[in-house]
């Protein structure tokens, strides 16, 4: 069997997973066991379902549990001078070996329980790979920070030196700072803070994400429990208003006689619900925030209950994206997003460099990730793009409510809803425009999600110039440059401008574009 | 700026012709169980006549407006594409982005000795360019001559 080149500090046989590994995958896997012997557990009363419940418990201890103690025994990772090792698996023995040049990034993730038992998940990403290429969960945070440590010092030494060969049995693992709890000691060359929130501002940004997603799955999660303990929703409230004094009578009384009230009064009960789910999801998932910028990389680590320790590499990041909403506008705050193109499926695409800063500090910071000046001036699309939306929006609107009003002649009054859409199609347009300045091209659309993308010249994938046969008979076209990464539901696509225009912004696109690779004359590529 | 190869037209009809005959014989379904149905309000056989009609029209209409609309031209330093009856798109891939290629072909293309050129780019609308209607051969010289383009790193 063939091992990897023993490093001094590493035991020969390699490393294995914190003990504690095995602690925090049983505790993890108890929710899933309940959840699922829980409908048995409801009905165990009912036609033998002891027996069954019993098998299941018998089977998660002699084959789950064993499993878990044989799958932790099988890991063991080497870190070497030249890669990490990782072999694993129980039927099937997996080796894989990772080169530390060809590493991204290295996430260290804590999640509540790990943190309370001193641990850490470490997520290993290359450059070539789509999907995470090694995790080891948990290891100490020490172990970590010292896997980080000599990626980074093995990386430092290849762009400091780049034909020098790394010295075997290197003193790689000599820094081992548990940096993760205090924020790194200046060990770093130059790492410079770019961006924190104070407390104060991570409970405001909350205020300003409204989501019902949250209160979604809380009711559904209910529901399952109700479902699995037989109980009826309807006969619980029941009890509680009788538990009450007067008993349930006098609430059904005030419900029948003003419906409207209660209708309303149950969206805002929902819609505060959903305010303040907002509030805790975003101070859980923004405690803390900082950004860095380290070398050639961004480094941001925030997080309440898990904490997230991420590092993006500049040269992935492939366009910068404010965002903001109305409201958020109204009192000047915006959001900076990285479209970023590489390792993780999952993290391909946006990532929040800033979650919520003013417009100067935006202004002030995003310039480091990638140097722009924002243009004074945009130009705007044609206005027959207002004509276009509008009668795009009308046909929608009216294919709705054409079989509502067959049915429930009420829905009728849904047409003086129209002017509004006309009131949105202007709305749009006034927002929607685009500027080329300094090999940035800059474009800006939405009303109530507001994005500006600013994407560089050198990130240009493909460009498209796009006419419907309606915007064809208004001699219209849609311009759109493809990046890595990019969302699919919101594109930096630039609508509704004049088909001249289009062919002319193509070509002076694809121009910019071929100047900065050098080539001098470039042909006209409409032809 | 060049033309599809005039035969993909045919390999268009028989793909369109196959669809059609499955939605034609789907409708005809519909209208025999119901033939004896005393609710009816559509005469007999007339949804079958309209699918027929319509799976006729485009059949024999959509290919050929295709090609029509279909050019592309493979330039020093991209590769240009203009398509689309209903929307016309124009589009510029430069060589340089190109991250892998292939050419495939299908059974009914096979029997006309057609192939696609599949140009994956790291852009996320067009991670796949196609180009069909080529003569086999050609696709791969086109290939071939792309290939010498392709950058180290084109993200």
């Amino acid at each position: 069997m063939e091992r990897p080149e023993p490093l001094a500090p590493t035991p020969d046989d390699g490393h294995r997973l914190h003990v504690l590994t095995l602690v925090q995958r049983v505790l993890k896997s108890l929710p899933a066991l309940v959840l699922a012997t829980l409908p048995l557990l409801a009905r165990r009363s009912a036609d033998g379902g002891n027996a069954f419940f019993l098998g299941f418990f018998v089977l998660y201890g002699v084959v789950a549990l064993p499993l878990m103690l044989v799958q932790y025994l099988r890991f063991r990772y080497w870190i070497t001078p030249r890669e990490i090792v990782i072999h694993s698996g129980v039927f099937t023995r997996r080796k894989r070996n990772i080169p530390l040049e060809r590493i991204q990034n290295i996430e260290v993730e804590r999640s509540l329980l790990p943190r309370l038992l001193g641990t850490a998940k470490v997520k290993i990403e290359t450059a070539g790979s789509t999907t995470t290429e090694g995790v080891l969960e948990y290891v100490t945070v020490a172990e970590a920070e010292r896997i980080r440590q000599v990626v980074r010092s093995f990386q430092r030494r290849a762009t400091t030196e780049p034909a020098a060969a790394p010295a075997p049995g290197a003193p790689a693992a000599s820094v081992a700072a548990p940096a993760l709890v205090s924020p790194p000691a200046a060990e770093e060359e130059d790492r410079r803070l770019l961006a924190t929130m104070p407390a104060r501002r991570v409970w405001l940004s909350g205020m300003f994400r409204f989501s019902l997603l949250y209160i979604a799955l809380i009711f559904s999660a209910m529901q399952y429990l109700f479902d699995v303990f037989g109980l009826d929703p309807d006969e619980l409230a029941f009890r509680i208003a009788r538990a009450m004094r007067g008993g349930l009578p006098p609430y059904a009384e005030a419900v029948q006689a003003s419906p409207w009230f209660f209708g309303i009064a149950v969206a805002l009960a929902a819609a505060l619900l959903g305010w303040l789910t907002g509030v805790l999801v975003n101070v859980n998932r923004y405690h803390g925030f900082r950004l860095w910028r380290v070398g050639d990389k961004l480094q941001k680590r925030h997080g309440l209950l898990t904490l997230t320790d991420r590092t993006i590499p500049l040269k992935k990041v492939q366009a910068l994206l404010w965002r903001s909403n109305p409201l958020m506008r109204r009192f000047g705050w915006y959001r900076l997003e990285l479209q970023t193109m590489g390792y993780d499926v999952g993290q391909q695409g946006h990532q929040v460099a800033v979650p919520f800063a003013k417009r100067d500090e935006i202004l002030a910071l995003a310039p480091q990730i990638r140097p722009f000046a924002l243009p004074e001036v945009f130009t705007p699309v044609s206005r027959l793009t207002i004509r276009r939306r509008l009668i795009r929006y009308s046909v929608v609107w009216l294919g709705v409510l054409a079989p509502l009003a067959y049915f429930f002649p009420v829905a009728l009054w849904g047409l003086l809803a129209l002017p509004l859409l006309g009131y949105l199609a202007v709305l749009q347009y006034r927002h929607h425009g685009y500027a080329f300045a300094g090999g940035l091209l800059y474009v800006r659309r939405g009303v109530f999600r507001q994005h500006l993308w600013i994407l560089p010249v050198e990130r240009f994938q493909v460009f498209y110039a796009e006419a419907t046969y309606f915007q064809r008979r208004l001699g219209l076209a849609s311009v759109y440059v493809d990046t890595a990464g990019a969302g699919t539901f919101s594109t930096p696509e630039i609508d509704d401008v004049e088909a001249g225009t289009a062919g002319t912004l193509v070509q002076e696109l694809y121009r910019h574009f071929q100047e900065h690779f050098g080539v001098r004359h470039p042909a006209d590529p409409a032809g | 700026m060049r033309p599809l190869d005039p035969a993909i037209q045919t390999v268009w009809t028989i793909k369109l012709a196959v669809l059609w005959t499955v939605i034609v014989l789907g409708v005809l379904t519909y209208d025999v169980l119901r033939l004896f149905d005393a609710g009816r309000t559509v005469p007999a056989f007339v949804p079958t006549l309209a699918a027929l009609a319509a799976g006729l029209a485009v059949t024999l209409a959509v290919p050929r407006l295709r090609y029509r609309y279909w050019r592309f031209d493979l330039r020093a330093e991209e590769l240009y594409l203009e398509r689309g009856i209903w929307n016309r798109v124009r589009t510029v891939v430069p060589l340089r982005r190109i991250q892998h290629l292939d050419v495939s072909q299908d059974v009914i293309e096979r029997s006309f000795e057609l192939g696609k050129l599949i140009v994956h780019t790291a852009g996320t609308r067009s991670s796949d360019v196609v180009l069909p209607g080529l003569h086999i051969t050609e696709a791969e010289r086109l290939r071939d001559e792309v290939k010498h383009s392709i950058t180290e790193d084109a993200v």
